[in-house]
């Protein structure tokens, strides 16, 4: 740049610095006793801390099984492939579980993308929006009521062990991690200011799954009685209202 | 927050940053629920992204929007900085270079955000630690001249102020004085820390430490200057137990009370 860069020209060339992708931008720097591109770095270093710490914040589980050092590798790397896009960085790392599945180093732990996207819909969980829940004589008559599954209701299903997987992770030293190596099917919901999380059978999973597709219980209880004959729709609904977990509206 | 939530200790009213509330529910906009109901309350931007040169995050916007509805803050502010450019957010408070160019385009999304909140906007100036060549005038020229050109407030954050005249060798004090008096609005003080393993003095910003000796002195000054301005103290990293942020937080109202004794 022989002329003086544009304010477009400056930001694009400050985001190519700390971003590590080539930038010229240094030459427009006062330096004032440092090297301009050391000045550069105090802020590349800074946007790296906050988008790592944050990473950091959103996946302890991943940070658990991996170690410090890994982590951060891992986060520095995501952060680089997939930058933050909005302003608000609750919206940051969605991305972090696919990721983690294409990086060879972590190929050898095959859940590891699983509970990362456990620990990204336990975010999820925690910001959604709030709902009044329906009491539940007014349940008697389901034909005509409005209703639909709570905002903060997510499921998860994998091929592997996951929710204990994080139970193990995220547990106090010490805790011995048994697995029979089946997989688990999670659901997630807000109770109180906490994400709480338990395993479903098949057949309660796909109904959930459903109410939260189509809020249709014939759907739900089809979709339920195709993987087990025995399935009982009352019990199911029976437990979503114990837990406040059937909303208005 | 429990504590605050249970204890309600006698502060004149809570900050909280916008952001942390552009989620559709949660823990946090239920505390807030409920400390909105004793206390005023200020939304604090860190995303806006005033500066950036190609966009401006209109959703960004309308969710701030959504939230001053729905809370009724007595103040809403953001920052003197860009933070995105090209669909790529840096989430930090980026510097600007002091130009004409810039001036002009932070002078027109300042008043854009003004007439979607239809109401008065606060700009707060940022700690930065480099400075551009091509500047055609002064930190606080720029400043003054984008209050006075948007007719928005300014939340001198007055830390910002001492750890920039350090970082870039220029009189606080002067900057303080260059600053239009009708507008300041609140005031922010927080703790900095000094890197010491550079050829030159830098601090940054680091909302970590207690308030600095000088930053206290520079405070007094600026009550001087601007009269008791409703002060908060930043201090979201390294939290201490709510006690010290508390006795903090009495340096500040007892300089404050000072000044209200002096004018009437």
């Amino acid at each position: 740049m022989v002329t003086a860069p544009t304010l477009l020209e400056l930001q694009r060339g400050f985001a190519n610095a700390v971003l590590d992708r080539g930038s010229d931008l240094a030459q427009w720097v006062v330096g004032a006793g440092l090297a301009p591109a050391a000045r550069l770095q105090v802020y590349g270093n800074a946007i790296a801390s906050t988008q790592i710490e944050t990473l950091r914040a959103t996946y302890p589980a991943v940070q658990a099984l991996v170690g410090e050092a890994f982590f951060e590798a891992a986060a520095t790397r995501y952060r680089l492939h997939h930058p933050s896009t909005r302003g608000n960085l609750q919206a940051f790392g969605g991305a972090f579980a696919a990721f983690l599945a294409t990086m060879p180093e972590a190929a050898a732990l095959a859940y590891l993308p699983d509970v990362a996207q456990l620990e990204w819909l336990r975010q999820q969980s925690a910001l959604a929006a709030e709902a009044s829940p329906l009491a539940p004589a007014t349940l008697d008559d389901t034909t005509s009521l409005s209703w639909r599954l709570h905002p903060s209701v997510r499921l998860l299903g994998s091929t592997h062990p996951v929710l204990t997987i994080w139970r193990y992770a995220t547990a106090p030293e010490g805790e011995r991690l048994q697995l029979d190596g089946r997989g688990e099917q999670v659901v997630l919901w807000r109770d109180g200011g906490e994400v709480a999380m338990t395993v479903l059978d098949a057949a309660s999973f796909a109904c959930i799954a459903a109410l939260i597709d189509t809020r249709d219980l014939e759907a739900a209880y089809a979709a339920a009685r195709a993987i087990d004959g025995a399935f009982d729709l009352a019990v199911c609904l029976r437990s979503l209202l114990k837990h406040q977990l059937i909303a208005a509206g | 927050m429990q504590r605050v939530l249970s204890e309600r200790p006698r502060v004149a009213w809570f900050e909280v940053h916008s952001e942390n509330l552009f989620a559709d529910g949660g823990a946090l906009h239920a505390a807030i629920e409920h400390v909105r109901a004793d206390y005023p309350l200020s939304l604090h931007g860190v995303g806006l992204s005033l500066g950036s040169a190609d966009t401006f995050d209109d959703e960004h916007l309308a969710t701030l929007c959504a939230l001053v509805q729905r809370f009724e803050p007595g103040l809403v502010s953001d920052h003197i900085c860009w933070g995105a450019i090209g669909g790529i957010h840096l989430n930090d408070l980026l510097p600007l270079p002091f130009t004409r160019e810039a001036l002009d385009l932070i002078v027109t999304r300042v008043q854009q955000v003004q007439d979607a909140l239809g109401r008065e906007f606060l700009v707060e100036n940022v700690s930065s630690y480099l400075t551009f060549q091509h500047a055609e005038m002064s930190e606080w020229e720029f400043v003054a001249e984008l209050i006075r050109r948007s007719g928005c407030g300014l939340l001198l954050d007055v830390n910002n102020v001492y750890v920039n005249s350090v970082n870039h060798g220029f009189d606080a004090h002067a900057y303080l004085r260059a600053m239009p008096r009708a507008a300041v609005r609140e005031i922010h003080l927080g703790g900095f820390i000094r890197k010491t393993d550079l050829a030159v003095p830098l601090l940054i910003d680091s909302h970590s430490r207690p308030v600095d000796a000088e930053v206290w002195a520079l405070y007094a000054g600026a009550l001087d200057l601007f009269g008791p301005v409703p002060t908060l103290i930043e201090w979201d990293q390294d939290i201490p137990e709510l006690e010290v942020l508390l006795a903090e937080a009495g340096r500040a109202e007892a300089l404050l009370n000072g000044h209200r004794t002096h004018i009437a």
